[in-house]
């Protein structure tokens, strides 16, 4: 199979002032002391390199703070690389939030095509996918209303079902997504078991284990932004479980 | 490569997010997009009354209150443009934080907007000028190239803010007197003719915004607007305001796109 993401030797770090400087006074000040002038470097990802094939379910762990949403946003690339590349060949459609760019004052179906082009869409191809967004989240009859007027259950059916409907060639998905109520959340685990069935390359980020061996086909396990393992899932699951037991 | 900046997606993008911008601009307002026609009608007439009945600043120049609208509305054009593309990065941030979109469009959405503005109020301008019998000549085929040429700057100018406002937010209120200072400076409710000292003449109209108005006035409304060309009697020096936009918008797009790789991580 051929490689879709290749990722080599990628490190990104942050600059964490000390004292933020955002407006002339501070600067000012700071000018006369530049002693204090200090900041941080913080390594938020180390060294980092791993490929991802054509129809591969892969997986992203790891703890919070370990560098997941920094490695996700880079791959989205939303953020850009101290070090490093990464390479990716299709269309990559990243779900970091559900519902980017919703707009409160706007009728759903403003948003859709909103959010769509957002997402990488042209009106011609939302066109294509609307009817079936709209029936996918039952919302037929809402959608020339205001999405200030909707429930947060619907705004977020609706942003789900553009999500569902509105695919790429790869897929970058938060778990953070599988929030809300039980039937929603099984609504979503159904989506990642279709995706698993249609051979579609996904990246899964996540901190929990038991989706990890229930979808996964690879994963990888960050711990303070390096790959402490990577490949077989249950072997990625067991040193996840023996780091959560040293530590407590 | 413009095949590339002009992609399907950027301009699907580009329109949905022209489109929101005026939908929201003129949510609850009962009279809605009459207010984008309403607004210069109205600066109209006030103008009519306090420079034309009271100040008789004008006299001389023919047409003087068309004179002093086309002015405004293009100076207001450049004001729009400049301020609405300083908070655009900022005020996306939403955007900038969660979706890999190219960062340049949010600021050229915005000066869309602007522009679209601006040609409401234009056709206002043009409505007068028919109504008022201001001839017409060979000379309104410059329009598009004058109007070009501000746009241009301004771009460049709001690249440059938007990009530096995400760091600096003193920028916002440096730019805000800068403009104050600017329309004072700019022959807008004055004829140049009014300023004796022909030195002063000639920095006024180094500004290329300066520029764009006194040519597009003589292109389209009357002779008696003094050009840079006049200024300069066709000498070289003619030619820095052009040089300045070129060097100000070249600048002002590297500097935003050196800067928006750590957009989504300053924001």
């Amino acid at each position: 199979m051929e490689n879709v993401i290749k990722v080599q030797g990628l490190t990104k770090t942050f600059r964490l002032p000390h004292e933020r400087k955002s407006s002339l006074k501070s600067s000012l000040i700071s000018v006369f002391n530049s002693g204090s002038q200090s900041y941080e470097i913080q390594t938020v990802l180390d060294d980092i390199n791993f490929t991802v094939k054509k129809g591969d379910f892969f997986g992203i762990v790891g703890k919070n703070g370990s560098g997941k949403s920094t490695l996700l946003k880079l791959l989205a690339g939303i953020y850009y690389p101290t070090k490093g590349e990464i390479e990716a060949r299709g269309k990559i459609t990243p779900f970091i939030e559900l519902g980017v760019g919703f707009n409160p004052e706007l009728s759903g179906r403003d948003n859709v095509y909103l959010n769509g082009a957002l997402l990488g869409f042209t009106r011609k191809e939302m066109e294509v996918m609307y009817d079936e967004i709209v029936g996918f989240a039952e919302l037929e009859r809402f959608m020339d209303q205001k999405l200030k007027n909707y429930s947060s259950g619907m705004q977020v059916r609706l942003a789900f079902s553009i999500a569902i409907k509105a695919q790429g060639d790869i897929l970058i998905l938060d778990e953070v997504l599988a929030v809300g109520d039980e039937s929603f959340q099984r609504k979503c685990f159904n989506y990642f078991d279709q995706l698993k069935k249609d051979k579609k390359t996904v990246i899964l980020v996540t901190h929990d284990m038991s989706s990890v061996k229930r979808f996964c086909s690879k994963a990888l396990l960050l711990v303070d932004g390096k790959i402490a393992v990577m490949g077989d899932t249950v072997k990625v699951a067991s040193e996840y479980a023996r780091l959560n037991q040293s530590n407590s | 490569m413009l095949n590339k900046i002009f992609s399907k997606q950027n301009r699907a993008l580009t329109r949905e997010l022209v489109i929101t911008d005026f939908k929201l601009k003129y949510q609850g307002s009962f009279l809605g997009y009459l207010w984008s026609l309403l607004r210069p009608l109205l600066l109209f007439l006030i103008l009519y009354i306090v420079f034309v009945k009271f100040l008789k600043i004008g006299n001389g120049v023919p047409h003087f209150p068309i004179y002093l609208l086309l002015g405004i509305i293009l100076w207001n054009f450049f004001l729009d443009l400049t301020l609405q593309g300083l908070t655009s990065i900022v005020g996306r941030g939403d955007l900038i934080r969660k979706v890999k979109i190219p960062r340049w469009i949010i600021v050229f959405s915005s000066s869309i907007s602007a522009l679209i503005t601006f040609l409401l109020n234009f056709t206002v301008v043009i409505l007068f000028m028919v109504f008022s019998g201001v001839s017409i000549t060979w000379n309104i085929l410059w329009l598009p190239l004058y109007l070009l040429e501000l746009y241009v700057f301004a771009s460049g100018i709001s690249l440059f803010l938007s990009a530096t406002y995400v760091k600096f937010r003193d920028i916002g209120y440096i730019w805000e007197v800068l403009l104050q200072a600017g329309f004072y400076l700019t022959p807008i409710l004055y004829p140049l003719s009014k300023i004796s000292n022909i030195s002063f003449q000639k920095l006024i109209m180094i500004n290329p915004v300066a520029q764009v108005i006194q040519d597009m006035r003589y292109s389209l409304i009357t002779k008696n607007s003094v050009t840079v060309e006049k200024v300069f009697n066709n000498g070289p020096y003619s030619l820095v305001p052009f040089l300045i936009v070129i060097i100000v918008f070249t600048f002002g797009a590297l500097h935003f796109k050196k800067q928006s790789r750590y957009f989504a991580e300053n924001i």
